[in-house]
């Protein structure tokens, strides 16, 4: 029997979880229906596709997972000045637009990179980051520091107890990762590697860029194909719908799967002194990744130091408040359906409950935002609204769709966690949501809250795909005003744009995470 | 704050087209971004014809030409859009197809382009070739031909996605008018020297700026941009003795459209001296009509013998089945 408390925060979970889904039907049946009559038949070879991008996929999920576990511990132990900048850094990486990824890498290790202008001198170089490898190295960049941000707070938040019992046993430093670390890190694996097979799955712009021809693509590549080349909406209903359906294979048993909570609490005080070499190994670590994972994104940066000119654009300024605008609404918006949802499942007893709320956030993970875009286009016409004028809208409730997956698997964790450990004391105190909320859950997940208005923000900051149709003289973004500059010549232009992006995103998981931190611990 | 930003946001959505004057008529134009931004001809041919015609431009920009055509094509005759502007030849066949377009009612025989043009829907304005772009400085003896291509050691190239972007579709439609039933083989040898398929010719186009190819496929007049923007002497076009493949930009008519005197005005106006002058040093592409003087920068551009065109019917009928053609050769 569910208390009234659990019911008040399952019917709004419930609601967004229904709505999404609905959402998502609606949108691939406007295509559908538009597409009657317009088909060619044609259907590209799916089953080579499936293959050369599942192998792409699992290679990218597997080191990316490494490199992240590795980057996570090697930050847990060491401290330093600008730690905090660094771990933002790494999570600006997830949402960094693909093609502004590929172009860092290449600045770094491309013909006349970085790299090869440091060893041309004694005649040597490096081979060309082009083809699987370059795509595997460009998705690890991504995702392997979009794990280690995700798992950092797991082994930054270990109970201080156990650190302490651990510390009398004089544990080794490989038996301290195996008792203590590893049963915090490893329940949030398998929806880490979900996420990120997701992501490597149906990347479009790395992808093509890095990818060398035709023989490395992805589902993603052949639906944009049917949409803008053939007109074909009917094959690209079906290919999103394989699409789709792969993903949910995955997507069942990750989100099924109880995740089990970090600890809150900080316990980074705790000394535990260990042998030297624990220090050296972590740092080396955080030096390889800063040259491997970090340079590439450095060099986003340097390379749009020239931004003089872009500062003296009107345009650029209007973009820019338009980005800034949307961005913050959507940030937003995926905070609060991602509330709901993460606090219905935090009240969701059974896992087939839990799966059916988070389910539908997760799948937006695979939605590919060309149809996503089709589909509100469509819809806004059908429905006689103003396309020009409502686009405005549809990219703040996309960046929002775009985000949610991320904001669930965010916040679940954190709210199941606090559930587990107060909810029996809240129910036996007849707490009602709201108050549950502001005395148990708020000081408890400030961090959490920001992280989540981070990605949302920074989302629809980097999205190509959807203002591609609603985009217009009236509504600029970031994002497509870098796109015009580089279709024009405009290379230097483009370059500041995108580093002024990145700057903006780094800032944004520095500072809001810790800001919402210390605003909820403020009333504590 | 956030009641600032909510107010910002309405104010966003409800300025635009909707503030705009009601008494003037207003002429909608459907176009690919880099076409309206700032520094291309959108804003001068708007100001220009607004001043002549007591009426108000907007252009409407998506993200390619591409993207204009499925716009109209999805909004149908309800389309706000009077005009299209920057269609190309490899999509005309397709956007004639559509049934959407009028007929254009201006006289092009007049015109100065290296084909004969007959077409009633849609208007010339602007018009290029296909040409691999290298740095004069870095390949000294850029190849001479395709077979000059495939035959040199380790020459690199890069190429455009022809299942995005209408110049990777343009280099099909090349190999396809220059060797007929051998392209597969040229295709065949050339995979070897392809150091990637970018999806659009900006990302290609910009990692050639970075030095990860000898050579890029655009179009014979780039190196004009970088002369007249950068002061660049060092890029040229490497001409081929096969011909070059043109891209001839178009304007059509929508049969929609409430506004098609005025629309027809506007496609009049622009193949006139006056707006033609506005397009090389904008655009980087050729005029259709001969202007009293060179534009900048595209003195010293390479010529090619042979242009080279297929018939927009074939395009459209057989382009799938020679992208495949392409993209099977690399296996």
């Amino acid at each position: 029997m569910l208390s009234r408390s659990a019911v008040q925060r399952l019917v709004p979970g419930g609601l967004v979880a229904a709505g999404g889904g609905t959402l998502l039907v609606t949108l691939l049946v406007l295509i559908a229906v538009s597409a009657a009559g317009g088909d060619s038949g044609r259907m590209p070879d799916i089953a080579r596709i499936l293959y050369v991008s599942s192998i792409q996929a699992g290679l990218s999920t597997i080191f990316s997972l490494i490199f992240g576990v590795a980057i996570a511990w090697a930050f847990n132990r060491l401290s330093f000045p600008g730690r905090n900048l660094s771990v933002g850094f790494l999570s600006a990486a997830l949402v960094t637009p693909g093609l502004v990824v590929a172009f860092g890498l290449i600045s770094v290790w491309g013909r006349a990179g970085w790299v090869n202008t440091l060893l041309a001198p004694f005649g040597l170089a490096v081979p060309p980051v082009f083809g699987l490898f370059g795509i595997v190295y460009a998705h690890i960049i991504l995702d392997a520091t979009f794990a280690a941000a995700l798992l950092l707070p797991r082994l930054d938040g270990l109970a201080a107890t156990r650190l302490r019992l651990g510390r009398s046993l004089n544990l080794t430093p490989w038996l301290r990762f195996r008792t203590l670390d590893w049963p915090a890190l490893r329940p949030a694996l398998p929806g880490l590697a979900a996420i990120i097979f997701l992501l490597s799955f149906t990347s479009f712009p790395i992808v093509l860029t890095l990818g060398g021809g035709p023989a490395n693509q992805t589902l993603e590549v052949a639906i944009y194909a049917a949409v803008r080349l053939d007109f074909d909406l009917g094959a690209a209903v079906r290919l999103a719908l394989v699409q789709l359906a792969i993903s949910a294979v995955l997507i069942i048993p990750a989100t099924a799967l109880s995740l089990v909570p970090p600890a809150g609490g900080g316990t980074r005080a705790l000394p535990w002194p260990e042998p030297r070499g624990v220090a050296r190994l972590a740092g080396l670590i955080l030096i390889a990744a800063g040259l491997f994972l970090g340079l590439p994104l450095v060099a986003v940066i340097v390379g749009g130091t020239g931004f003089g000119e872009v500062l003296g654009q009107q345009s650029f300024w209007n973009a820019t408040a338009t980005s800034l605008i949307v961005g913050i609404g959507a940030a937003l918006a995926a905070l609060v359906a991602g509330l709901a949802v993460a606090s219905a499942r935090s009240a969701a007893r059974n896992p087939i409950a839990g799966f059916a709320l988070s389910a539908p956030a997760y799948v937006y993970l695979a939605m590919p935002s060309v149809t996503l875009s089709l589909g509100f286009f469509l819809g806004a016409h059908r429905l006689g609204l103003n396309t020009g004028t409502i686009g405005f809208w549809v990219l703040i409730i996309a960046g929002a769709l775009l985000a949610l997956p991320y904001a669930v698997s965010t916040l679940t964790p954190a709210l199941t966690g606090i559930e587990g450990r107060y909810g029996r004391l809240a129910t036996s105190l007849r707490l009602s949501p709201l108050q549950r909320w502001r005395l148990i859950a708020w000081p408890l997940i400030g961090r959490e809250i920001g992280l989540v208005l981070a990605m949302g923000f920074c989302f629809s900051l980097g999205d190509l795909g959807v203002i591609s149709l609603f985009g217009s003289e009236n509504l600029s973004t970031l994002s497509s005003a870098m796109n015009r500059a580089l279709g024009a010549y405009r290379t230097d232009d483009a370059a500041a744009i995108s580093a002024l992006m990145l700057i903006l995103s780094i800032a944004v998981f520095v500072a809001l995470p810790r800001i919402f931190e210390r605003l909820s611990r403020a009333g504590t | 704050m956030i009641r600032n930003l909510v107010l910002a946001a309405l104010l966003l959505t409800l300025s635009g087209p909707a503030a705009l004057a009601a008494d003037k008529p207003e002429l909608t134009i459907y176009t690919y971004d880099s076409f309206a931004a700032d520094w291309g001809p959108g804003p001068q041919l708007k100001a220009a014809f607004e001043a002549k015609c007591g009426c108000t431009v907007n252009f409407v920009a998506t993200d390619s030409s591409i993207g204009a055509l499925r716009r109209v094509q999805l909004e149908g005759k309800s389309t706000s859009a009077d005009i299209i502007v920057g269609l190309d030849t490899s999509v005309t066949g397709q956007a004639r197809a559509t049934g959407l377009f009028a007929e254009s009612g201006v006289d092009t025989s007049g015109l100065n382009l290296p084909i004969a043009w007959d077409d009633k829907e849609f208007v010339p304005f602007d018009w290029g070739y296909f040409a691999f772009i290298y740095n004069t400085t870095k390949l000294p003896e850029p190849p001479t031909s395709f077979e000059a291509l495939n035959a040199a050691k380790d020459l690199k190239i890069l190429i455009e996605d022809p299942r995005a972007d209408t110049p990777g579709l343009g280099l099909v439609l090349w190999i396809k008018a220059a060797y007929g039933d051998k392209a597969a083989g040229v295709w065949k040898a050339m995979w070897p020297h392809v150091v990637t398929m970018a999806p659009d010719w900006s990302a290609a186009y910009s990692l050639f700026l970075k030095g990860e190819a000898d050579m890029v496929l655009s179009y014979t007049t780039s190196p004009a941009y970088h002369i007249v923007a950068d002061n660049d002497l060092n890029y040229a076009a490497a001409p081929f003795e096969e011909g070059h493949y043109m891209q001839v930009e178009v304007a059509g008519v929508l049969k929609s459209s409430p506004n098609k005197e005025l629309a027809q005005q506007f496609l009049t106006w622009l193949v006139t001296p006056e707006a033609q002058t506005i397009i090389p040093d904008t655009n980087w592409m050729y005029p259709v009509v001969d202007l009293p003087e060179t534009p900048a920068g595209f003195e010293d551009l390479i010529v090619p013998d042979t242009p080279l065109l297929l018939p927009d019917d074939e395009v459209t009928a057989k382009a799938d089945e020679w992208i495949n053609e392409a993209l099977d050769a690399q296996h």
